[in-house]
């Protein structure tokens, strides 16, 4: 199935705004996030938030085909 | 009224937006771009959001803050982007019957802005620029605890 991925701040600046990518039924935020630091080793450090469907996830989150997953540093706004 | 804006912040649209009958008490908070952190002077100020779901997460704010205290209305705007020195960078409105509600329903709202809305802030000094807020180290839970102001 195909997820779509969304990069912001520090994180968009490494791996782009936008992605897709195929997962397996059954796979979790946190494994995909895994995957993805298998890739790029330098992420391994990050401290990263996930959200899908614009609503905060545990690593144990499902996916499902279509869910929009995204990625991003600690949040900082305000003034 | 919940925005995230690239221009600047027009107080006027939020104040109306909480306007109520019922109210007694209308309580407003600016969040501007200060000049220095750390001991570095900061040049300017700049935003960024995940607009829809930092949208839905005032939203949800909001409602959880109707809960907890008698409030009437609660306007939320956030600009993103570049902000200059000295501006608005978030606006809270919120109006009630009495104004012990409205200070403490406002007060609680943009801690919680600060700690989960989607956004980060960037600071562009002399010489560079970084992202506020932990970049790296153990992974934290999902809701994280509240920052001190920033």
């Amino acid at each position: 199935m195909r997820v779509r991925l969304r990069f912001f701040a520090a994180l968009r600046e490494r791996m782009g705004a936008r992605a897709e990518r195929s997962v397996e039924p059954g796979t979790t935020v946190g494994a995909l996030w895994r995957a993805l630091v298998a890739e790029r080793p330098e992420l391994a450090a990050t401290r990263v938030r996930i959200a899908v469907n614009e609503t905060y996830v545990e690593p144990s989150h499902r996916l499902a085909d279509g869910d929009e997953v995204a990625f991003f540093p600690p949040v900082s706004g305000g003034a | 009224m919940f925005r995230i804006v690239r221009t600047p912040i027009v107080l006027d649209r939020l104040v109306r937006a909480v306007r109520d009958p019922a109210a007694g008490a209308l309580v407003v908070f600016l969040g501007t771009t200060r000049n220095q952190n750390a001991g570095r002077r900061v040049v300017r100020l700049e935003y960024e959001a995940y607009d829809r779901m930092a949208v839905a997460e005032m939203r949800r704010l909001a409602a959880q803050a109707k809960r907890r205290w008698p409030i009437r209305k609660v306007a939320m705007a956030h600009r993103i982007g570049f902000v200059p020195i000295g501006r608005a960078s978030v606006a809270i409105v919120v109006s009630a019957g009495h104004r012990a509600p409205a200070f403490a329903a406002c007060r609680w709202l943009i801690d919680r802005l600060k700690a989960i809305v989607p956004i980060w802030k960037r600071e562009h000094f002399r010489g560079g620029r970084v992202w506020i807020g932990p970049q790296s180290g153990a992974p934290r839970r999902a809701r994280a605890a509240r920052r001190p102001g920033g």
